[in-house]
């Protein structure tokens, strides 16, 4: 995996009315640490960024910050984002080198059509989306798939199943679920909310029977 | 309908809902959601209204994820009551929801049958609310600028 090149600016002001002047102009705050050095706040233009991260390897691109005076191998390895819009506020760089082993989050994709699960009316259900791997950061693979035509209702495929290419160790439990095969859910989630009616809730200190009472009564008169 | 075993004090204060969110922001479960845009108080009819809307039109397969709890007791006084005599009874439970939190997640249907059925959830909510996808999944970006 060759290195996308960012252009970063360095000595942004810190605090959050600049910042909000520099998102303003379309670039994304960021900090750079890693590798025994002085956390260095930068700033990276966003959609430059967005063209960095969104290639064939995600937000798992090997990239090199270019600052000007220094050149940083770095892995991104957090997004802040707004609540609201979902955009990307600010950015944590991992200094990383080509030969060391990273830990990073990729994601699985499921394969196949589980033909006798949908025939039984039942649905595959993924539990783990991404997977936390051990790698080198040039062998990083963009992602892992699993198939699962194979399965049937209530097999389930774990971390222990997916085939890792060369040099890649899963460093989740191998007896995590990543899919379950399951039957219809809905209907059961429906038959559940249609059970009698529910009662009302203790007061921590009382017996059941009490609260149960007292929850006609005003009590603070 | 959702409301708590056990409570500490059967009746709290009101609050303010300033702000926003602050966690459970993201679709952490599923593939698709239903973001809040306002502030409000969902009660549980509301969260069990919108949950049987969205599961009744996807009719087979999908799993729903609920991800607020009306754990607030709401008091009201009884109608035609004089002012005083203290706080009214406990009459619902509510979740306190602020804009950016994901109410409801929805996975193993297709874009657009969870789309329409989350469109018929929102309906019953009593707040601005939209359909959103899990970033980097379904052809978005994980870098939304």
């Amino acid at each position: 995996m060759s290195e996308i090149t960012l252009l970063a600016e360095v000595g942004r002001t810190t605090g959050s009315r600049s910042t909000r002047r520099l998102r303003r102009e379309g670039k994304i705050p960021a900090v750079v640490y890693g590798h025994g050095t002085d956390p260095l706040s930068i700033a990276v233009d966003g959609p430059a960024l967005r063209v960095a991260l969104t290639g064939e390897s995600g937000t798992n691109q090997l990239l090199e910050i270019d600052t000007g005076s220094n050149k940083f191998l770095v892995l991104a390895r957090s997004f802040q984002r707004h609540p609201v819009r979902g955009t990307v506020q600010h950015i944590d760089f991992q200094i990383t080198s080509r030969d060391e082993l990273v830990t990073v989050e990729v994601p699985i994709i499921i394969i196949g059509d589980a033909v006798e699960v949908r025939h039984g009316d039942g649905t595959v259900d993924q539990q783990l989306f991404n997977v936390s791997i051990k790698a080198r950061p040039g062998s990083i693979p963009t992602s892992l798939e699993i198939d699962i035509s194979a399965m049937a209702i209530g097999d389930v495929l774990r971390v222990g199943d997916l085939t890792l290419p060369d040099g890649v160790v899963a460093d989740s439990d191998p007896e995590s679920a990543i899919a379950i095969a399951v039957g219809a859910r809905t209907q059961v989630l429906e038959q559940e909310s249609e059970e009698g009616a529910v009662s009302e809730p203790v007061v921590d200190g009382e017996a059941p029977q009490a609260a149960a009472d007292g929850a006609g009564e005003s009590s603070d008169s | 309908m959702l409301m708590p075993r056990k409570v500490k004090h059967r009746k709290q204060n009101r609050g303010r809902m300033s702000g926003m969110a602050k966690g459970g922001t993201e679709v952490s479960f599923g593939d698709f959601g239903i973001q809040a845009l306002e502030p409000a108080w969902l009660t549980a009819r509301q969260i069990e209204a919108a949950r049987i809307a969205m599961t009744r039109h996807v009719k087979r397969g999908g799993k729903v994820w609920i991800r607020v709890f009306p754990d607030k007791p709401v008091t009201e006084k009884p109608a035609e009551t004089r002012m005083g005599s203290g706080k009214g009874n406990p009459e619902h439970w509510v979740a306190v929801v602020k804009p950016g939190r994901v109410i409801f997640e929805l996975a193993g249907v297709d874009e657009p049958l969870a789309r329409a059925a989350m469109e018929r959830a929102i309906q019953k909510l009593p707040m601005r609310a939209r359909f959103v996808i899990r970033p980097g999944t379904h052809g978005t970006s994980e870098i939304q600028l």
